[in-house]
């Protein structure tokens, strides 16, 4: 049985456009300790799969229309509030984009990671505060006890994410969800934040959603990859693999726009001209039927005109341009 | 080397470091120093409780005359007595009602700002029926309704003045639960009371902190306005009472009614730079420099 197992998952958002569908059948597995990257443009649902997971879409507007997430077998669409409270910080956490506005400014750190632990174990509340002590120092912050006292505007983003991390793994979930942990944080930091979180994995054994824009943090870290677009899983994998041969175009172009460092090396040639992917993710209130990429796509053709599925196992993809490995 | 961080981390937190600034306000200081005067004076006569009611000389006598520090008003009565009697319940009554309106405007304000929708539809519409209503002539039919005591009068300040305070409150909870760390404080399962109470009130405390204070100084206001027009309690002595009282007089004898005025101007004063020293702690990038 695998941690965690979306089917289908239908998610639609009341606007002014009338019902817009900002999930359309996505669909995925995580097993234990395993990391599963959602990568994807601004827009194209990658959040929203998140929140759903978490119980957290706001209803109204939002509203889940189909599909199951069953988390260790248990079907979360649809259960009460009160259980979800118990997965929420318990089995299921979730760390956020904004390291800089995510902590409450006016409590302390320690209080703060104290609370999450209050809120799901039975505990006294002079032993949650040294246990998030033991938390901050876990996750690699100097002088943990004098930290622990101090406030999140006295601290640097870097640390922060530290922080909210040590907030997401106090209570042992089995499924983390970060939702764009580094985007905010210079590349040095980046790269401390993601050895951090593949040395909690490599402890508690947690399974990770990471969820980015940034192909370099799914190299970095995912062990498998869903790649998202307009609301839809176009093409999903092994990471190393699809990275190396990405087959749908639109996973094409977004490798293709890594800056390839050193890709000429030796020579003296200027390096190739960086890709773009032409357009914009289209609106979701003015997706047709057919494929929600064919406007931009290279390799476009007559039978784009109909939505493709996603074909084939381990690797998937759903383009009528390319086949499916078998 | 590592400790030499840990000794430059002391750890302040926002309030402590709003009322460092609020130290450093001159005006706001001066506020501070008059209002504890100004209790100071009024708890001596708590202490001493000289009779306010008692004739003791005769009337109109100009003060500093006959030994009569402040002089007497029309009865004969000594304003000094009236004085250090009749403050208790002014900021008694200005603290009570202050207490209640933001009690009930914070709750009001703090459901219908978290919520939204319909709660906050119909809410908003409760507060609005009240700000429409004029609000002394609101307080006056409330004080009419009840016996006037000091706890009635308090009763109907606090009613009076609460909307105000859950509009500011539903703001700022709007503005707030839209944060990041309110969306983490339930990523970690925090129940909706809870956020709204340990996540967004205390982010939302400042402006209304500032808020309150101000409204100390117009329950103030309110209760002497009351008893001025014979609204108060009858057998308590307040400062608004002896200006109501006395005002027929004024061409003849002005220091029955300045004296009283001037108490309630200085106290009203003395809060609202207090009020205005908190807001420019709370808020350090309205300071002009």
């Amino acid at each position: 049985m695998s941690l965690l197992e979306v089917t289908d998952l239908r998610v639609s958002f009341a606007t002014r456009h009338g019902e817009v569908s900002a999930l359309d059948g996505v669909s995925f597995r995580l097993d234990e300790g395993e990391t599963l990257g959602i990568v994807g443009e601004s827009g194209c649902g990658k959040s929203i799969t998140a929140l759903s997971i978490m119980g957290l879409i706001p209803q109204p507007p939002g509203r889940i229309v189909g599909g199951s997430i069953k988390f260790q077998g248990e079907e979360l669409i649809g259960a009460n509030s009160a259980r979800m409270r118990r997965l929420r910080g318990g089995d299921i956490s979730m760390i956020f984009q904004e390291p800089m506005t995510s902590l409450n400014p006016v409590f302390s750190v320690g209080d703060q990671i104290a609370e999450a632990i209050l809120l799901h174990q039975d505990v006294s509340k002079a032993d949650a505060s040294g246990m998030a002590v033991e938390f901050l120092r876990t996750v690699g912050i100097p002088e943990a006890a004098t930290r622990a006292r101090a406030y999140p505007h006295e601290l640097s983003g870097g640390m922060r994410q530290r922080v909210m991390i040590a907030m997401a793994m106090s209570c042992h979930p089995k499924l983390m969800i970060a939702d764009e942990p580094t985007t905010a944080l210079d590349v040095t930091v980046q790269a401390q934040i993601f050895d951090l979180m593949r040395k909690l994995q490599d402890e508690f054994g947690v399974g990770i959603i990471m969820i980015t824009h940034d192909m370099g943090a799914i190299a970095e870290l995912s062990d498998r990859v869903a790649v998202m677009y307009a609301g839809r899983v176009i093409e999903e994998g092994a990471a190393d693999f699809i990275l190396d041969n990405p087959l749908h175009p639109y996973t094409h172009g977004l490798i293709s726009c890594i800056p390839a460092l050193g890709a000429a090396s030796g020579s003296a040639e200027r390096l190739p001209p960086l890709a773009e992917i032409p357009g914009i993710v289209p609106p979701l209130h003015l997706l047709g039927e057919g494929c929600a990429f064919a406007d931009r796509c290279a390799r476009v053709h007559d039978a784009c005109s109909v939505a493709p599925a996603l074909k084939g196992r381990p690797h998937g993809v759903a383009c009528h341009a390319v086949e499916a490995p078998t | 080397m590592s400790d030499t961080f840990a000794d430059r981390t002391k750890a302040v937190s926002p309030f402590k470091e709003a009322w460092i600034v609020f130290l450093k306000n001159k005006p706001a200081l001066f506020g501070l120093v008059l209002l504890s005067f100004i209790i100071c004076f009024i708890l001596y006569g708590m202490i001493t409780q000289p009779d306010p009611f008692e004739i003791v000389w005769r009337p109109f006598s100009a003060p500093g005359e006959e030994g009569f520090f402040f002089g007497t008003d029309y009865l004969g009565r000594s304003i000094l007595s009236g004085l250090l009697v009749g403050g208790a319940p002014a900021l008694a009554v200005g603290l009570a009602a202050a207490a209640l309106s933001v009690f009930i405007g914070i709750s009001v304000g703090a459901l219908a700002g978290y919520f939204g929708g319909r709660v906050d539809d119909i809410l908003m519409r409760v507060a609005e029926f009240f700000q429409v209503l004029p609000a002394l002539l609101f307080a006056m039919v409330l004080v009419t309704l009840f016996t006037p005591s000091l706890s009635t009068v308090s009763f109907a300040i606090g009613v009076v003045l609460w909307p105000q305070t859950a509009r500011l409150t539903r703001a700022e909870y709007l503005r707030i639960r839209e944060l990041e760390y309110v969306r983490a404080a339930r990523a970690i399962g925090s129940r909706n009371g809870r956020i709204m109470l340990r996540v967004i009130l205390p982010n939302a405390l400042p402006p209304l902190i500032v808020s309150a204070t101000l409204a100390v100084g117009i329950a103030i206001l309110f209760e002497s306005g009351l008893s001025f027009l014979g609204l108060g309690d009858p057998n308590v002595m307040s400062w608004g009472v002896m200006i109501g009282a006395n005002r027929d007089y004024i061409f003849d004898a002005w220091w029955p009614v300045t004296i009283p005025g001037a108490a309630i101007f200085l106290t009203v004063f003395a809060v609202s730079l207090i009020g205005d020293g908190m807001n420019d702690a709370f808020n350090p990038k309205l300071r002009t420099r």
